[in-house]
């Protein structure tokens, strides 16, 4: 078993087929929306995660696992019940969605909900498609529930494990997010949205003061003027801005006066 | 397990040196490189092999991310997506300019020999290659978003991987300042991409 694996990776990388160089943890995927726990905390809204929130793909153990961490303790958080992980309100059917950074080969995709598998999808070990999404009947299974979505990989022994938090049956409304968890950034939609989003207003962020400082966090629109470094730049491209979006390294979206 | 995981970057990087270099040197020259670990020491011209392999697959990695967000400028219906995805073509335009300026004053091409199947290797592009794109052109409607939302973050989540080789291994400071910025932008465009998402 061990050398009929490293071995034809080798091999294989040789033969330029589709390997995964390794980083810190090779890189798959994970369920996106509803959130798994994974994607709650890459996306900030469950603080204090660890290094799963810089990997939330990398969920990677045996198949065969019934937990939310496939066993390794660096993110042994995704399994911590005392969490309190939020509970995404969600009607009978389900749309499981995922985020994918290499297209494994696939024997299934599982959902299990307790110990009872209510889906299951063969993809006869061919690579995903471009857009996995899985539409799953939870009608049996009202009120708060974890669904532990796993994706089975064809050609190796391994899985993806995901832990979904559902209200199921709670309409098709999505539930605020932890609530007004402290967070850094007031970035548009991350406030508590609880119905559809707004298609024309973004959440009200901070009202920029023209010429304060410029910071993280904060929508811009063309016009607006900020401080940087002791020069003033006024925003010729609207957006949110993010670290390493500063003035001076993003000519396209600010110009210095 | 882990072993096999630690071992693995060993064996592959000469390849991913020899098709992604300079295209001259050859063979011995890297695989040289490689057993002294001389590979990542900056050379007298201020780069290495791992700074060219580097902007090369960045270059070909921005273009496909530009296609995709030039689609969500025009079809994602909420007006928060398409502006981010108008500031994300704004700023990766600029980078592929500079990234292609960098190769130039280096004497490098701008296109790696053998890119897909580097690209394949570096989990850089399976996720959002040809075929993804061409799907999601041909998505409309209300799917339009969720597809491009989930296909931009696993894009992104392979930029922030191909940057922490740079960060790790490339020599020349510029590229390597530029790779963190891209790590620290890409974690927190990752951060918007999922929150829209779920909302």
């Amino acid at each position: 078993m061990r050398r009929s694996i490293a071995y034809p990776l080798a091999v294989a990388a040789a033969a330029g087929s589709t390997v995964v160089v390794a980083g810190p943890a090779s890189a798959h995927g994970y369920v996106s929306s509803p959130p798994s726990r994974q994607a709650l905390c890459a996306q900030g809204a469950v603080p204090d995660c660890g290094p799963i929130q810089f990997e939330p793909q990398s969920v990677e153990g045996p198949k065969g696992l019934r937990n939310c961490h496939a066993n390794l303790s660096r993110f042994a958080v995704l399994s911590d019940e005392s969490r309190e992980w939020p509970a995404k309100a969600v009607g009978a059917k389900v749309s499981f969605r995922w985020v994918l950074t290499a297209r494994h080969r696939t024997s299934t995709w599982e959902y299990f909900v307790g110990g009872t598998r209510v889906a299951v999808f063969d993809d006869g070990n061919r690579q995903p498609d471009a857009v996995v999404t899985h539409v799953v009947d939870l009608s049996g299974f009202p009120g708060r529930r974890t669904v532990l979505a796993v994706w089975n990989i064809g050609d190796t022994p391994m899985a993806f494990y995901n832990c979904v938090d559902l209200n199921i049956g709670g309409g098709t409304e999505s539930a605020p997010p932890t609530g007004p968890s402290q967070r850094p950034t007031a970035t548009p939609g991350t406030g508590p949205a609880p119905t559809q989003p707004a298609p024309t207003q973004p959440a009200p962020t901070k009202k920029p003061v023209k010429g304060a400082p410029w910071k993280p966090g904060v929508t811009y629109r063309i016009g607006d003027e900020v401080t940087y470094g002791g020069v003033r730049y006024r925003c010729r491209q609207a957006h949110t801005t993010i670290r390493s979006w500063e003035p001076p390294f993003t000519p396209a979206l600010w110009l210095a006066l | 397990m882990s072993r096999r995981y630690r071992l693995l970057p060993v064996v592959l990087v000469p390849f991913l040196l020899t098709a992604c270099g300079s295209g001259e040197g050859g063979h011995d020259r890297h695989a040289a490189g490689t057993r002294t670990g001389a590979v990542s020491a900056a050379p007298a011209a201020g780069h290495n092999d791992t700074d060219v392999m580097f902007l090369q697959l960045m270059i070909a990695h921005h273009r496909q991310g530009l296609e995709m967000a030039r689609l969500a400028t025009e079809r994602a219906e909420r007006e928060e997506v398409r502006t981010l995805a108008a500031a994300i073509v704004a700023t990766q335009t600029d980078e592929v300019k500079t990234m292609t300026s960098w190769l130039g004053r280096w004497s490098k091409p701008v296109t790696a020999e053998h890119v897909p199947a580097l690209h394949a290797e570096h989990g850089a592009l399976p996720a959002t290659g040809a075929k993804e794109i061409e799907t999601l052109r041909r998505t409309t409607g209300a799917d339009f978003e969720p597809a491009f939302l989930n296909l931009f973050a696993a894009h992104q989540h392979n930029a922030v991987k191909l940057a922490r080789m740079e960060t790790g291994k490339g020599g020349n400071a510029d590229a390597k300042a530029f790779a963190k910025r891209v790590q620290e932008s890409r974690t927190d465009q990752i951060r918007q991409l999922l929150r829209l998402l779920s909302g």
